[in-house]
């Protein structure tokens, strides 16, 4: 059976894509799927440098789609799961290195030995959107509790309607249970309103995210936290298990006292 | 502002978010900026006002957005005949009966 492209884009920069791509392909991989996490952005690649893996590069997506090496040759094996690699992209490169029909292309020869593809898109809703997008079966939007990215989610759900791409689900990142509480914070409710979009995750603000970015490894390889803990459900609901979606509640002081894992 | 409202209005600053993102999107999706909608109006007080007479005061052009649909609500108040000669020496306050023009946009 072919494999599954899985887009994660956002429209805003920063909101967590590359976080979030590297957590839902290193917890898919842990759940014994062969995954590659492909990273979308030409010219600023980070979802190296979040995977720990920057010091393995030789060649990168764009060599392949010129020429200089074999695709097998561009992916780098991560060894902390059975079936786990890292497609990296260019550095010194820009947007139309690639076009959307090479991704496509690039993505078809992966769909035959890989059970998930999850591509790391850039922020913006220009050409390396548009790249990302081409070769997507399913999107997952990325959007924090705060007005500017959920506008920008909203726009991105547009386009990604408008060129019948999806099935398109939300994932709410960086939630802090007890400003929402306070009514400082949109709520899950509230973003669901707004945006009539099915949540696949809610990820709650956690502190051990820098850290693990710091360290190179992905909260879910070993994080007992709020944040590794929501990734690992977006995995186990991708592959179509029934995992209940419970906004996340506020730490009591007994919890923030002793409940402390990382 | 009292302590309570000072209170009310820092506890619910979520829901201002959320009524802001509602507003703003309607005029994203539909892709009609908030200054267009002036406009409109004022367009179609014109041409309807030759025609009959209405209350330009309180003529109300906005967009609603449900499930993936968006409309364009028009409001225009008539006024009737007598209304209407109050009206001309100055804003009368009787009203005449609410018609609701609907056109589908988008």
């Amino acid at each position: 059976m072919a494999g599954e492209v899985i887009t994660v884009t956002s429209g805003k920069g920063g909101v967590g894509k590359t976080t979030t791509t590297a957590n839902v392909g290193s917890a898919l991989a842990l759940l014994g799927k062969k995954v590659v996490v492909f990273d979308g952005d030409i010219g600023l690649r980070n979802l190296d440098i979040v995977m720990g893996l920057e010091n393995r590069i030789v060649y990168d997506v764009v060599d392949y789609v010129e020429g200089r090496c074999r695709l097998r040759q561009a992916l780098i094996r991560d060894k902390r799961a059975p079936e786990l690699y890292l497609l990296p992209t260019a550095q010194t490169r820009d947007k139309r290195a690639i076009n959307p029909d090479q991704m496509i292309q690039v993505c078809d020869e992966l769909r035959r030995e890989f059970d998930y593809i999850i591509i790391d898109s850039p922020a913006g809703i220009e050409q390396g959107f548009h790249n990302a997008l081409a070769p997507a079966d399913r999107v997952l939007v990325v959007t924090n509790p705060e007005v500017s990215s959920v506008r920008d989610a909203d726009r991105v759900i547009g386009l990604v309607e408008s060129q019948q791409k999806g099935p398109v689900q939300l994932i709410i990142n960086r939630l802090i249970a007890a400003r929402v509480k306070r009514q400082e914070m949109l709520s899950t409710q509230d973003i669901m309103d707004v945006l009539s979009t099915e949540i696949i995750g809610i990820v709650p603000e956690d502190e051990a995210i820098l850290s693990s970015s710091n360290r190179g490894t992905p909260v879910v390889f070993n994080g007992k936290g709020p944040a590794a803990m929501a990734y690992r459900d977006i995995a186990r609901r991708l592959i179509g298990e029934d995992v209940p979606l419970s906004p996340p509640q506020p730490t009591s002081w007994w919890q923030r006292l002793f409940g402390k894992t990382e | 502002m009292n302590l309570f409202e000072r209170l009310f209005d820092k506890h619910s600053s979520a829901r201002t978010a959320k009524q802001r993102l509602q507003l703003v999107l309607v005029h994203d999706r539909t892709e009609i900026p908030p200054g267009m909608l002036a406009l409109i109006k004022d367009d179609i007080v014109a041409v309807i006002s030759r025609r009959v007479n209405i209350d330009r005061e309180r003529v109300v052009v906005n967009i609603t957005h449900e499930d993936k649909t968006s409309k364009l609500l028009v409001d225009i108040p008539l006024l009737s005949g007598k209304d209407s000669q109050a009206a001309s020496r100055a804003q009368s306050e009787t009203k005449g009966p609410d018609q609701r023009t609907n056109s589908a946009s988008h």
